[in-house]
């Protein structure tokens, strides 16, 4: 087993290193097994599968640093790298999350030596952004990001004296919330950044400390020690990817990525065959899933027909009722092998539970979780007439479904049940203990005995889905969105406030790949215009919602009339609108614009570009300031682009940007590097020391002060651009009919930042583009597809099944007081309206749209809401069954 | 304040004979001194009965708990608070009421008084700062700022935040207020030392449920100790039982007590209830900057959730 | 009184803490058998009135983990 965490959680024998098949002696494991698991014989076998398509999902692989001798990564036992450091960090690591200095060897002598570090050093793209060491000139994206959060965690672990250094060239925290969280790294965890790349580690002599000698940004000579030094390693592609590609015949980018286009993200080279994560480009874990789900998307269009084609259902056993029958528990104690048994004595806890109230039989299994047992546990169920169960074993988080199944097997209501943890929550922990885990295993099974008494059946409510899906935005996002549900084969309605479709991509020349933007837009346009399962409103806004998931009723309303549609999903995709700048004199010369009135200007052909002798651009423009704490993402690859296009129009003119970090992430670092080359001139400046524009005798005068030189420059520019930031609409109402979350900012919040980066926690309603976060094309349009993904998940099913386990309110003791609809992060409660017959203005809870978290249960003080399930009696007869003498 | 009620019963002889509110809720003279009771007064020919002096000290928030008339209510600064809490927590909508805002100057402890005089109090008068209390024989004069309840001396929102009318113009607010000394000694105390101080606190206490009838904010139609499956609270004087009272209902009252001393005014025995609900009105204040009932726009602290709460204690 | 051992009622969070506690299980990391789980679907169902019940029933601790 690799990790703790595998699923499935078994074990697979290394044959490299097995004796037995190695020598052909030995074969103890199967001599001790008792389940008789163990077969020597397995061999690889080969399976041709028929498949409409495949996702290449095959990941990147960490750079090793060790062909670097100016690290000394493998001679050096304090420098590590960033993955070995987040190991160092995780509490199932090598020191169980204790920040410790590696020893030399495993000899006592150096173990001994072994400290708590106090000073610990990053040192950013270690194989990124680096042509002269390794070929890797791309920005791998995440390795900023990581480092800040390696470096807050590891003050955390060690405390605050602890001294965290980071050395970078450019900080790249684009992504949603990073500029916050690295301003916090910086101002709140003390967490030094100091802006130089480090050419040499040294080991001090007689120490494993570690010197590097440095120049800072003032350009002074710094010598430094370090307790420990992490790599920040990069992302790229492994081998095997590239063997893949070959194989399957795909384009790679010369950085060994799989080729995509800006248009289609996820579509390799070869028709029908998508990729997803980081074999794409290197990116981290949400954009990774947004693209996942993308990936799905794509897949799911071209196979909609097939779709249910190869499913077939189970036979279901009727339900017996047992409402107003007297408890009759089963209690079925699981030997696990030798995993309990041989700690907790079964024998005694079964013998131990027979005796308690209400069970009418208790036995012990070897497995209680093989099919003979099950088969077995099904009869005598029927046989005994038992109607609670109670099986001691392993642990719910795995096993509770399979028992469930059972329950579901012989006529019971799958919530008829409970279990005991003996096995991950005793036998395994109290190995040394086995009297005392005896004791415990009573005393569990007892709590569980309590509880399941008071089990009640539940049902689960059936609710259809309505297979009509709405988009809100008609920008490119909620386009793709829109096409993306219809190629899967459901009627989708995109609503768009303007009257034309398009949204801010309207306003955009090339992609960074040089593609057309209008041109692909108009035939994307086109393209839905003419599907018939996409019904277009322009000029409609929403004027009110009703009802959640499946179900939904939006009332439209344009100049003319309200119209009412009943919808099963929402997706919002209202995008966002360019920051009008108010500073750097802008409004007050026409020469001072936008980057998007440059990209209209090369649109229009503007005859100004060609007779330019200074063009300057100011980057983040109302980003990453106070007002909107946020880095806008597009712009320095949108400047770096347009700069190039100007000295392509005209190879003699002078362009500069002024910057404050550049961040052309992944690939796009290609783009800058051409910059570079092409001399574009880069100056950097810092948010207390911004560029200073005056208006003199008809003249913009930009000053700034030079980096290298540390002296002031003075351009007269032609041309002054001005990168300004992407803001959101802060829709308050369209929060409100959806009850869906804003950020601080402004951008609504998604479900799970990392691993739901495209649908709300309110179930039922989608998120993608610019109102999730600002993002180039290739993303808003893969978070389009992945918004339609995610919908297809529940359109796909024509009913979903609530789970039993929701709360329920009892009205008569309500109070109204409201407290359940405030802080319910779901949406589940809401007031009975005055249509009610009885108990006009109680609370209700709709069982469809609760998740079953029981917030609102303990913060109820009339005690009027139950989590079925996990009632109050029951928890309390748990607490009272653990408090009697075991 | 004694001008006041001239201004209060202008007030609501007009609202009632305009028909703008069925019905006016406020104080008249009670039955024995200090003692001053809530009244509804439905006609212009009640308003007479109604007064106004430092013994009006019962909040009346708590009288228009799920009413369905249009009410004018008399509000000092905290029943104007609980008044807000009411709206919010759907208690009585803003629609239905006429709020007569009272700047008030603090009400005064019957019992402070009582022992200040040393013997049985007949008569109470009120003059501007003093009150002169008569008894068998005696008569004694008091500056009213040394019998003031124990929540008036510290209150920094003596004017009310939400009204319709006001009586007067506004009162000073008390500034440089040490609002929790005595919440400071407790959390001061060693583990042993809490214990016997509430150990010593709650002995008088004899369940009489007086301190949640005269709270605003205990209006659950059934409360927690009356319910049965599963029972809470046990029924008895027991010590935990009479505990886990105090503390639960301390908690439900957390992020929405405003203070307003009703409990400690109620409570026979002399029980300063109070203790309880100002730690946690202190922490509500110090982890998340909430006052309760300040805004009819904001829900309580506790009901809400900001990205930016504090989450220290969890660690 | 030095053998006395604390008993400890612990309510942990399903999707957590409680996993957790498994995963402790399956790295068989070794802990004094002390402690019994209570599993709540999310610790914002902990009611104060749980760790109350749990105290004066007997346990010297309650911890709430989630």
């Amino acid at each position: 087993m690799e990790y703790a965490q595998a699923v499935p959680l078994k074990y697979a024998i290394d044959p490299d290193e097995c004796i037995y098949l190695q020598k052909g002696k030995c074969g103890n494991c199967k001599d001790v097994c008792p389940a008789d698991a163990i077969d020597y014989e397995q061999k690889e076998i080969k399976k041709t599968l028929n498949v409409g398509s495949i996702i290449l999902s095959s990941g990147f692989t960490p750079f090793d640093p060790s062909k670097f001798d100016n690290y000394q990564y493998a001679m050096y036992p304090n420098v590590v790298t960033s993955m070995e450091f987040e190991r160092i960090l995780s509490a199932s690591g090598p020191t169980h999350g204790h920040v410790l200095t590696r020893p030399k060897s495993s000899k006592k002598k150096d173990a001994e030596n072994v400290k708590a570090p106090k000073k610990i050093a990053w040192l950013q793209c270690v194989g990124s952004r680096d042509m002269n060491r390794c070929d890797n000139a791309h920005c791998s994206s995440v390795c900023c990001m990581y480092a800040i959060k390696e470096a807050v965690i590891a003050k955390e672990h060690v405390g605050d004296d602890l001294d965290c250094t980071i050395f970078f060239m450019d900080m790249r925290t684009h992504g949603k919330d990073f500029e916050r969280y690295y301003d916090a790294a910086r101002e709140k965890h003390g967490i030094r950044f100091e802006r130089s790349r480090i050419h040499t580690i040294t080991e001090v002599p007689g120490t494993n400390d570690l010197s590097v000698r440095y120049a800072n940004e003032k350009g002074e000579l710094r010598n430094e020690v370090f307790d420990m030094i992490v790599l920040s390693i990069g992302l790229e592609s492994s081998k095997q990817n590239i063997a893949l590609a070959n194989k399957l015949g795909l384009d790679l980018t010369p950085q060994n990525f799989c080729k995509t286009s800006t248009f289609e993200p996820v579509a390799t080279s070869r028709e029908g065959i998508f990729v997803c994560g980081a074999f794409q480009g290197p990116k981290d874990i949400p954009q990774s899933v947004v693209d996942a789900s993308a990936a799905a998307d794509a897949a799911g269009a071209i196979l909609a027909q097939a779709r249910n084609t190869l499913t077939r259902s189970p036979e279901v056993v009727p339900e017996t009722n047992v409402i107003g029958e007297r408890p009759r528990i089963g209690v079925f104690v699981c030997r696990c092998g030798s995993n309990i048994a041989g700690i907790v004595d079964v024998v005694a806890v079964a013998e131990y539970a027979s005796k308690l109230p209400y069970v009418e039989f208790s036995t012990d299994n070897l497995y209680a979780c093989s099919q003979d047992t099950q088969d077995n546990m099904v009869q005598l169920i029927k046989e005994k007439n038992l109607n609670r169960i109670v099986v001691a074993a392993c642990t719910p988080k795995t096993h509770e479904p399979l028992f469930q199944e059972t329950l579901l097997n012989s006529g019971l209501n799958k919530y008829l049940f409970e279990m005991a943890n003996i096995r991950n929550h005793d036998s395994w922990v109290h190995k040394n203990n086995p009297e005392l885990a005896t004791n415990k295993a009573k005393d569990l099974v007892r709590s569980a005995v309590s509880k399941v008494a008071l089990a009640a059946p539940l049902a689960e409510a059936e609710l259809e889905v309505n297979q009509t899906a709405m988009v809100i935005g008609g920008g490119i996002s909620g386009i793709t969105t829109a096409k993306s549900l219809a190629m899967q084969g459901f009627h989708t309605h995109l609503i768009e406030r303007s009257g034309q479709l398009g949204g801010q991509a309207l306003n955009l020349y090339h992609t960074a790949s040089n593609e057309d933007v209008q041109e692909k837009l108009s035939a994307m346009i086109q393209d839905i215009e003419q599907n018939k399962k996409i019904t277009i409103h322009l000029n409609t806004e929403l004027s009110s919602v009703e009802g959640f998931v499946g179900n939904f009723k939006t009332t439209l309303s344009s100049k003319r009339k309200k119209k009412v549609l009943e919808h099963g999903v929402a997706v919002i995709a209202t995008g966002a609108v360019p920051f009008q700048p108010n500073e750097y004199c802008f409004g007050q010369d026409s020469r001072i614009i936008t980057s998007l009135d440059l990209d209209k200007k090369f649109m229009d052909n503007d005859p100004i570009l060609q007779d330019l002798v200074n063009a300057v651009f100011i980057q983040c423009v109302g980003s990453r300031e106070p007002d909107h704490p946020y880095c806008s993402r597009v712009c320095c690859t949108h400047s770096v682009h347009n700069a190039l296009e100007l000295k392509k129009r005209n190879p003699k003119m002078n362009v500069y940007i002024l910057y404050r970090d550049i961040r052309t992430y992944g690939e796009r670092e290609i783009l800058y590097k051409e910059a570079r080359a092409a001399g574009v001139i880069f100056i950097r400046y810092s948010v207390n020391q911004k560029p200073g524009v005056v208006l003199s005798d008809g003249k913009i005068l930009v000053t700034a002060t030079d980096h290298v030189l540390d002296r002031p420059v003075e351009i007269e520019a032609d041309l002054l651009t001005l990168a300004s930031s992407i803001i959101p609409y802060k829709d308050e109402k369209l929060a409100k009919f959806f009850k869906v979350p804003m950020n601080d900012d402004g951008f609504f919040v998604e479900r799970h930042a990392k691993l739901g980066p495209s649908e709300f926690a309110t179930a039922g309603v989608f998120l993608c583009g610019l109102a999730h976060y600002p993002k180039p094309i290739d993303e808003s349009i893969a978070q389009g597809q992945a918004a339609a993904s995610r919908s297809v998940t529940l359109l796909s099913q024509k009913t979903i099944h609530t789970s039993g386990t929701v709360a329920k309110v009892n009205p008569a003791i309500c109070s109204s007081c409201g407290v359940c609809l405030s802080i319910c992060p779901y949406s589940a409660p809401s007031f009975l309206d005055a249509k009610a017959r009885m108990f006009r203005g109680k609370a209700q809870i709709n069982p469809v749209l609760c998740k079953g978290c029981g917030l609102c249960v303990a913060s109820c003080r009339s005690g009027a809401l139950h989590l079925q399930g996990f009632d109050n009696d029951q928890i309390f007869s748990q607490i009272f069954a653990l408090s009697e003498a075991g | 304040m004694l001008a006041y009620i001239n201004k209060i019963k202008e007030i609501s002889d007009r609202l009632l004979k305009e028909q703008k509110v069925d019905l006016i809720i406020g104080f008249r003279k009670g039955t024995i001194p200090m003692m001053n009771e809530p009244c509804f007064v439905k006609t212009s020919s009640d308003v007479k009965n109604l007064v106004w002096d430092s013994n009006c000290g019962i909040n009346l928030a708590n009288y228009l708990t799920n009413r369905k008339e249009k009410i004018g209510v008399i509000a000092k600064g905290c029943d104007s608070r609980n008044i807000v809490t009411h709206i919010i927590e759907n208690k009585i909508s803003r629609e239905q009421l006429v709020i007569i805002g009272v700047p008030c100057k603090g009400m005064i402890d019957r019992r402070k008084v009582a022992a200040a005089a040393d013997c049985e109090v007949t008569e109470v008068l009120e003059q501007a700062d003093v009150i002169v209390v008569k008894g068998p024989g005696i008569e004694k004069t008091i500056k009213k700022a040394d019998v003031l309840q124990d929540n008036c001396a510290i209150c920094i929102h003596r004017n009310p935040v939400i009204n319709d009318e006001m009586v007067a113009g506004p009162v000073e607010e008390q500034k440089g207020v040490d609002r929790y000394e005595d919440v400071r000694k407790v959390e001061a105390m060693s583990p042993e030392e809490k214990w016997n101080y509430f150990e010593e606190l709650l002995s008088p206490c004899i369940r009489c449920y007086a301190c949640r009838n005269a709270c605003p904010l205990c209006y659950c139609p059934t409360c927690f100790v009356d319910e049965s499956k599963p029972q809470w609270v046990g029924k008895t004087l027991d010590t935990i039982d009479t505990r886990t009272f105090h503390f639960l209902r301390a908690y439900h009252c957390a992020g929405r007590c405003t203070d307003c001393g009703s409990c400690t005014r109620a409570c026979p025995m002399g029980i300063d209830v109070r203790a309880f609900t100002k730690k946690l009105e202190k922490d509500a204040l110090e982890l998340f900057g909430w006052e309760a009932g300040m805004s009819v726009d904001e829900r309580p602290t506790l009901d809400t959730f900001k990205p930016d709460d504090p989450d220290k204690f969890i660690k | 009184m030095s053998d006395w051992e604390p008993k400890i009622v612990s309510f942990l969070c399903n999707w957590c803490s409680y996993g957790a506690a498994d995963l402790t299980g399956v790295s068989r990391m070794q802990y004094p058998p002390n402690i019994r789980i209570v599993r709540i679907p999310c610790t914002g169902r902990m009611s104060p009135k749980f760790a109350l019940a749990a105290l004066r029933e007997g346990a010297d601790a309650v911890w709430v983990s989630g």
